[in-house]
C-alpha cells in the first residue's frame, strides 16, 4: 500500500532537493509550534468534531493533514493516540462518505478495558490530534454498484456499512439496500436518526435493527436462521444479492454459513478478542509469521524466541548481545501478542518495539522484517 | 593491594542468584510504572535541546552584528548555549533514546532504531559499538572497544608501546576531538594500518559515516556561517567551540563512568561461562558513578549513574536517580562495592590511571585472582 502511494505521489522538486538537508523530527517540533497538525511525513488529524452517536459510542470528524490520501467506503484506518506516555494503535472503520472538504469520522463505540477506546470516548476533545495509518480493507464498493445489496452488522460493525450506505445514498441509491443490525438495546444503536433519515428519503433502502436484550433477552434473535429469514426472506431468495457482514468472529461464521451458498457474493470482516491458551502446560503450537517487508510468510512454534526460530528460516536480522540488551534485532511488531521471556509481559498492542531474541509468539505476528 | 582486596565480600552461588533476582524485581517494579511522567520528561529533554539550540545559534548570529563589547559577550553566551544544546542532545536526549528506553513510548520520534543525533557518528554505528559491544561485553579485555578506544592505554593488561609515553597528549587531542574518534571507532582503523582489514571491505560502512560527517561539517562550519552573510567567522568560530565544548564534556563523563581506580576489568575467559547474575555484577563493578544533584545527572545524561545505566541501559534514565539507593543498598548487603564519588575526584583518577600507564606497569597478582573469582 506504501509503495503504491509512492508512485502516485512522487515527492517534488523541493521536497526531494530538501531531504538530505531537513530532519523530520526538528521539523515537527517547530512546525508543531505553529500547527500541531503540520508535519514533515506523517498523517496527523484534527478532532474538528465530536458527536455522541449513542450511548457509550461517539463519531469525530477528523481534519487530516496533506498527507492522507483518502479512502474508499467500507475501508479502515490505523488510528494512534498517546494514553499515559503511551502510543495505541487500532483500527476503525471511517463511517462517513468521502467528502468534498477531505474531513473523514471514524464511530467508536467505547470497549470495557479497551484502552483508546475509552480514550477517544471518554477523553477526546475538539482540538486534539491523533496520528493516523493508511486506508486500508477490501470490503469497498464497485465503481457501478448494481441489483441488490445486503449489509449484516453486529454492535460496532456497522461502522464500515455507515460509510457505504451514504455514499450509496449520494449515489441516489442505485440499488436496492438492506441493512440489518444487531445491538443489544436501542440506546446501543448507533447513527439510528441519520440511517433513518437515508431510509425516508431513498425508498430502495432498508433499515432494520434487530435488538436481542430488549424488552427481554431473547437468545433466539441472535443471528441464526429463522432471524435472517424474518429479515431478509428466505435464503434462495437471495441468488441476486451481494451479503457483506461485519462483526465478531461468531457473528461473520454463521452468517457466512447460513448465507454464502446462496449469495451472489459473500464478504466478511471478523474483529474479536485473542483468547490465550495461557499456562506452561498448554502443548506448544504453530504460529504465522508474516514479514511485511519481505513479503514472506513463515511458520514457527510458539515456546522458541522469535529471533533463533526466524534465523532457522534462513532470515538474517542484525544481532548484538542476544540476552535482551543492546536492542540491535528490535523490529516493530505491527500486530499479534508476543511475550517477554525474561519478564513474562505480554505485549498485545500494535505497532510496538519487540525485541526479537527475548520475545516468543503467543499468536499469529506481522513483524516488520 | 590491600585496597582492592577490601573491597568486595567474596560471593557464594545462591547469594549471586538472589542478588540477580532482586535486581531484575527492582527492574521490573520500575518498568510497571512508566507513564506520562517519563513520557512528558523525555519531551521536556527534547524542548530544551531545540530551545537552546535557536537562542545559542541566534546570539551568536545576532551578535555578529553588534558592536565589539556585545559581540563578544554574545559569541561566548552563543556558544556556551549551543555546546549546551548539543551536550544535551548527544547524552540526555540522543545517548538514552538510542538505548531504545523510550521505545515504549511508540513516538516514530523517540525510536531507538531510528533516531539520529547531532554528532558526527552515525548512530548506527553507535548502535554497534556501545549498546551492543560495550554494553554486552564491558571491560572484557579484547572485545570492548570502549577500553582506551584504541588509542589510549588506561590498564596494565594491555599491551605496553613506546608511544604510549606520549598518551597524555594523544589523551588530549581525543577529548577535543572526541565526536571524530566515535564517529570512526567502528571502522578500526588501527586493523587497517595493520593490514588485517581490506580496504575494499571497509569502503561500504564509509559511505554512511562519511555522509553523516560531510552533513554536520556542512552544517555548522558552512551553512550557519553563510547565513551570517559578514558575521561568517563568529559563527563558525561559535559552532568550533560549541563542538569543542561537548567534545570534552562527553569525554570527560564517559571516562569517569568506567576509567576510575577501582573498576574491575576481566579477561576473554569470562564469557564463556557467565550467569546473568555475574554479568550484573561485572557490569557494576566495571562502572564508577558521580555524586551530584538534578544538574550533574541532567547533563550527564544521567551517565552520573553509570551502574544503574549498566545494570538497566534500556530503562528510562530519568528513573535511575530513584533506582539508585535500591542499588546501592543491595551493594551494600551482598557486599559488592559501588564504586562512586565526586566529578572530581573520579576525573583526578581517570587522570592518573591516563599518566601511569603511559609507562609500563604490570597487573597486580592479586587484583587478577580478585577479577577471576568475581566471574
Amino acid at each position: 500500500m506504501s509503495s503504491s502511494s509512492l508512485l502516485t505521489h512522487p515527492t517534488p522538486w523541493w521536497g526531494r532537493w530538501a531531504l538530505p538537508f531537513v530532519d523530520a523530527a526538528v521539523f515537527d517540533f517547530w512546525a508543531g509550534h505553529v500547527n500541531a497538525t503540520w508535519s514533515w511525513s506523517r498523517t496527523l488529524a484534527r478532532v474538528v468534531e465530536r458527536r455522541e452517536e449513542a450511548r457509550g459510542t461517539v463519531t469525530l470528524v477528523l481534519k487530516p493533514n496533506r498527507h492522507w490520501r483518502g479512502f474508499q467506503p467500507g475501508q479502515h484506518v490505523n488510528v494512534s493516540a498517546e494514553v499515559d506516555g503511551r502510543r495505541i494503535t487500532r483500527s476503525y472503520s471511517l463511517s462517513d462518505a468521502p467528502r468534498a472538504d477531505g474531513r473523514i469520522a471514524i464511530t467508536v463505540k467505547q470497549v470495557e478495558g479497551g484502552r483508546l477506546s475509552t480514550h477517544l470516548v471518554r477523553h477526546a476533545r475538539v482540538g486534539d490530534v491523533l496520528a493516523l495509518g493508511e486506508a486500508f480493507g477490501e470490503m469497498t464498493l464497485p465503481a457501478q454498484p448494481q441489483c441488490r445489496w445486503v449489509f449484516l452488522a453486529a454492535g460496532s460493525g456497522i461502522t464500515p456499512f455507515l460509510s457505504m450506505t451514504r455514499a450509496l445514498a449520494a449515489q441516489g441509491m442505485p440499488v436496492d439496500l438492506t441493512l440489518v443490525v444487531w445491538a443489544r438495546t436501542r440506546a446501543e444503536l448507533a447513527a439510528v436518526a441519520a440511517l433513518e433519515a437515508i431510509a425516508k428519503q431513498h425508498p430502495r433502502f432498508r433499515f432494520e435493527a434487530v435488538l436481542t436484550r430488549e424488552p427481554t433477552e431473547d437468545p433466539s434473535r441472535r443471528i441464526g436462521a429463522e432471524t435472517l429469514a424474518a429479515v431478509l426472506g428466505r435464503p434462495e431468495t437471495l441468488g441476486d444479492a451481494e451479503v457483506r457482514a461485519c462483526g465478531p468472529g461468531s457473528f461473520v461464521a454463521t452468517a457466512r454459513t447460513l448465507l454464502a451458498p446462496y449469495a451472489k457474493s459473500f464478504l466478511g470482516e471478523a474483529f474479536s478478542p485473542v483468547v490465550l491458551d495461557d499456562g506452561a502446560a498448554a502443548p506448544t503450537k504453530a504460529v504465522q509469521i508474516t514479514l511485511r517487508r519481505s513479503g514472506r510468510t513463515v511458520t514457527v512454534d510458539d515456546r522458541q524466541a522469535l529471533l533463533p526460530a526466524l534465523e532457522a528460516q534462513g532470515l538474517s536480522i542484525p544481532t548484538g548481545c542476544r540476552m535482551g540488551i543492546c536492542r540491535t534485532c528490535v523490529c516493530t511488531k505491527h500486530d499479534g501478542v508476543a511475550q517477554s521471556m525474561d519478564t513474562g509481559d505480554l505485549d498485545t498492542e500494535n505497532e510496538t518495539a519487540l525485541r526479537l531474541c527475548v520475545s516468543r509468539p503467543r499468536t499469529d505476528l506481522t513483524l516488520d522484517l | 593491594m590491600s585496597r582492592t582486596k577490601t573491597l568486595d565480600r567474596p560471593l557464594g552461588t545462591e547469594d549471586l542468584e538472589r542478588l540477580g533476582a532482586e535486581i531484575e524485581a527492582l527492574r521490573e517494579r520500575t518498568v510497571a510504572t512508566l507513564g506520562e511522567r517519563d513520557a512528558r520528561y523525555i519531551r521536556n529533554v527534547a524542548k530544551a535541546v531545540r530551545y537552546t539550540e535557536l537562542l545559542g545559534r541566534a546570539l551568536l548570529m545576532g551578535g555578529a552584528f553588534l558592536p565589539t563589547p556585545w559581540l563578544v559577550a554574545c559569541w561566548l553566551a552563543g556558544a556556551l548555549t549551543l555546546g549546551l544544546s548539543k551536550i544535551i542532545d548527544n547524552m540526555e536526549l540522543g545517548h538514552n533514546v538510542i538505548h531504545g528506553q523510550y521505545d515504549w513510548m511508540g513516538d516514530p520520534h523517540l525510536n531507538g532504531a531510528k533516531f539520529e543525533w547531532d554528532i558526527a557518528g552515525t548512530s548506527a554505528n553507535w548502535r554497534k559499538t556501545h549498546n551492543f559491544k560495550h554494553h554486552t561485553y564491558t571491560n572484557i579485555h579484547g572485545l570492548d572497544d570502549d577500553m582506551g578506544y584504541g588509542v589510549l592505554r588506561l590498564f596494565p593488561e594491555q599491551k605496553w608501546y613506546p608511544a604510549a609515553l606520549f598518551q597524555p597528549l594523544y589523551a588530549v587531542i581525543f577529548a577535543l576531538l572526541f565526536q571524530w574518534g566515535v564517529a570512526i571507532q567502528d571502522l578500526r582503523l588501527g586493523r587497517l594500518l595493520k593490514g588485517r582489514r581490506k580496504m575494499r571491505e571497509m569502503k561500504n560502512e564509509l559511505i554512511p559515516v562519511g555522509r553523516k560527517m560531510r552533513r554536520q561539517l556542512i552544517k555548522d562550519y558552512i551553512v550557519f556561517p553563510l547565513l551570517a552573510g559578514p558575521g561568517f567567522l563568529t559563527v563558525f568560530t561559535g559552532n568550533l567551540v560549541a563542538n569543542g565544548l561537548r567534545n570534552v564534556w562527553t569525554y570527560t563523563i564517559i571516562f569517569c563512568g568506567h576509567f576510575t581506580t577501582d573498576v574491575i576489568t576481566y579477561p576473554k575467559s569470562t564469557v564463556k561461562s557467565e550467569t546473568r547474575a555475574q554479568w550484573y555484577v561485572r557490569q557494576i563493578r566495571g562502572s564508577s558513578n558521580l555524586s551530584g544533584g538534578f544538574v550533574l545527572d541532567f547533563l550527564s545524561g544521567n551517565l552520573s549513574h553509570q551502574i544503574e545505566h549498566h545494570l538497566f541501559p534500556d530503562v528510562p534514565a530519568n528513573r535511575y536517580a530513584e533506582m539508585a539507593p535500591v542499588v546501592r543498598d543491595i551493594c551494600r548487603r551482598y557486599g559488592v562495592h559501588y564504586n562512586t564519588g565526586s566529578l572530581p575526584k573520579q576525573f583526578a583518577q581517570v587522570v592518573w590511571r591516563i599518566v601511569r600507564h603511559s609507562f609500563p606497569s604490570r597487573p597486580r597478582p592479586m587484583r587478577l585472582a580478585r577479577a577471576n573469582a568475581a566471574t
